[in-house]
């Protein structure tokens, strides 16, 4: 269970310039097993919220609460899927999946063993041997996954890790996420700007609003039974909350023109 | 290109450079005290052949143990520059300090502490290497994309181990040209420093034969040089392409 209370972030200022605020007094819980997406305009801080859930950021005030326990640093059990591509490229895909386990020591039979169920997850079968540098985008992204996968992470945090790929790879990538999930059963939090994205992954949006315009949070519960498909975008259920996210999103638009 | 189209081109390449060399030296009656001919070299290499060999030897030995110690030296300084922020601050302002000090001007000063033999000459070297590397090192780790780093710390690394299997790693293709660079400087240091304090090696003896105005002969040591500097080059060359193979890094072709 996350239980983010009264969280404000403020970046601080370079040599004395003042400092810019990015989230303001900021309250979310976000259940075990849960598929959450973070949605909202650029610059509303949906990625820095994720580095405070990973602890690479520490809030300016209040707390991010943990499974009881206030969220203080680095911890392997929240795993993050980074926008940027951040397989080693100096790592065969073996080593890269492998990375996690072996540098927390988990003993070699339970490494490979991990490894190899994670590889065929993501259906990386017969690269492992070969370098992130003969990848495409989207097979290093699963790289990425099963090495996150394989640490066996109570959540993940991800942030808009399928943003730099194409339209085809990014719904197989959709697709097999939601697979995963299902079957594992962890908490994601999903940072996205894609409504669809969001609509087909999650349990519930949150929508978050750009500090200028008071910087609150919307959830919207999405309503679609699972095991889903990416059939389910054509149903016309889909469009509508689709529509009423997107006005929640535009909430603020026509008072700024 | 095909390996014979490229053999017979070198080839033809050496043939027209040997014809324009004896071509200017007798064409303008060019005395061998400024420039000798092909014969006269190959003579300077049989009359020095009994002692070349421990020339060689010696050299190597300043060149060699001076480029190693000074590589791990200056290797070991970058990466504890960037790994202790209390070490950075004690050891950078020193080294800002002494980096612009012009290595050669040292060379007294050398003999005086460390006495003659090879001792001074060595690390001479091995201070001209390091101050060369530990600076491109400490560089090549401060431009460590930080997403990397995130990634092991989030994976479960602890900060020894992130250094060990995410800088270190990263930074070898970054380094190779430095390391490049270093060794051949060091054979240049080597020469400096056997010109002011040694009784045998190359940098000596081409001092000795100066004293002769035997331009054969120095010309003759100056080619030995270039070919031990060219098969350290090759060697550094082979390790480079052991370790990186994992860049992208691809065969020029513009």
């Amino acid at each position: 269970m996350l239980k983010i209370e009264n969280l404000s972030f403020s970046y601080e200022g370079n040599k004395g310039k003042p400092g810019y605020e990015v989230i303001r007094n900021l309250e979310l819980t976000i259940g075990d097993n849960e598929f959450v997406c973070i949605i909202g305009p650029s610059g509303c801080g949906k990625s820095t919220l994720l580095k405070m859930l990973a602890g690479f950021e520490k809030p300016s005030e209040g707390k991010i609460i943990y499974n009881g326990q206030e969220i203080k640093s680095v911890g392997y059990e929240r795993a993050m899927v980074f926008q940027e591509d951040a397989v080693f490229p100096w790592l065969r895909v073996r080593d890269n999946v492998e990375y996690g386990l072996k540098v927390r020591g988990v003993p070699a039979e339970t490494r490979k063993e991990h490894v190899n169920k994670f590889i065929e997850t993501v259906g990386l079968k017969g690269f492992e041997n070969a370098w992130p540098k003969e990848l495409s985008g989207g097979m290093k992204k699963r790289v990425d996954l099963a090495r996150v996968l394989a640490n066996n992470p109570e959540t993940i945090l991800m942030d808009e890790p399928f943003g730099a790929l194409d339209a085809m790879t990014k719904e197989m990538m959709q697709e097999e996420l939601v697979k995963i999930w299902e079957g594992s059963k962890k908490t994601i939090v999903f940072v996205t700007h894609d409504i669809e994205e969001a609509l087909f992954l999650a349990d519930k949006i949150v929508v978050l609003q750009h500090i200028k315009n008071g910087g609150e949070a919307e959830v919207i519960e999405v309503p679609f039974e699972r095991p889903r498909t990416v059939k389910i975008k054509e149903n016309p259920e889909f469009q509508k909350v689709r529509r009423r996210t997107v006005e929640l999103l535009k909430k603020y638009e026509r008072e700024e023109e | 290109m095909s390996a014979a189209k490229n053999i017979s081109r070198k080839l033809l390449l050496t043939a027209v450079f040997f014809i324009i060399w004896t071509g200017v030296i007798s064409v303008f009656q060019i005395r061998p005290i400024y420039l000798p001919g092909p014969e006269d070299i190959i003579n300077s290499f049989i009359a020095m052949r009994a002692s070349l060999p421990s020339s060689i030897l010696s050299s190597l030995r300043i060149t060699l143990s001076g480029f190693l110690i000074g590589a791990v030296i200056g290797v070991g300084m970058g990466l504890l520059m960037a790994y202790s922020r209390t070490f950075m601050n004690i050891v950078g302002p020193f080294m800002e300090f002494t980096r612009p000090i012009p290595i050669f001007a040292m060379i007294p000063l050398f003999m005086i502490w460390f006495g003659l033999g090879l001792w001074p000459q060595i690390l001479l070297v091995a201070l001209g290497v390091s101050t060369v590397l530990g600076v491109q090192t400490y560089e090549a780790v401060r431009n460590i994309p930080s997403v990397y780093i995130n990634a092991s710390y989030n994976l479960g690394a602890k900060k020894s181990v992130m250094f060990k299997t995410v800088i270190c790693p990263y930074i070898v293709p970054h380094l190779i040209g430095a390391i490049r660079v270093a060794a051949g400087t060091s054979w240049g240091l080597d020469v400096a420093a056997e010109f002011m304090g040694v009784q045998s090696g190359l940098g000596y003896t081409m001092i000795v034969r100066q004293m002769y105005l035997d331009t054969p002969a120095i010309i003759a040591v100056v080619l030995i040089y270039s070919v031990l500097a060219i098969i350290l080059d090759q060697i550094i060359r082979l390790i480079e392409r052991r370790l990186t193979r994992w860049t992208e890094r691809e065969k020029m072709s513009f």
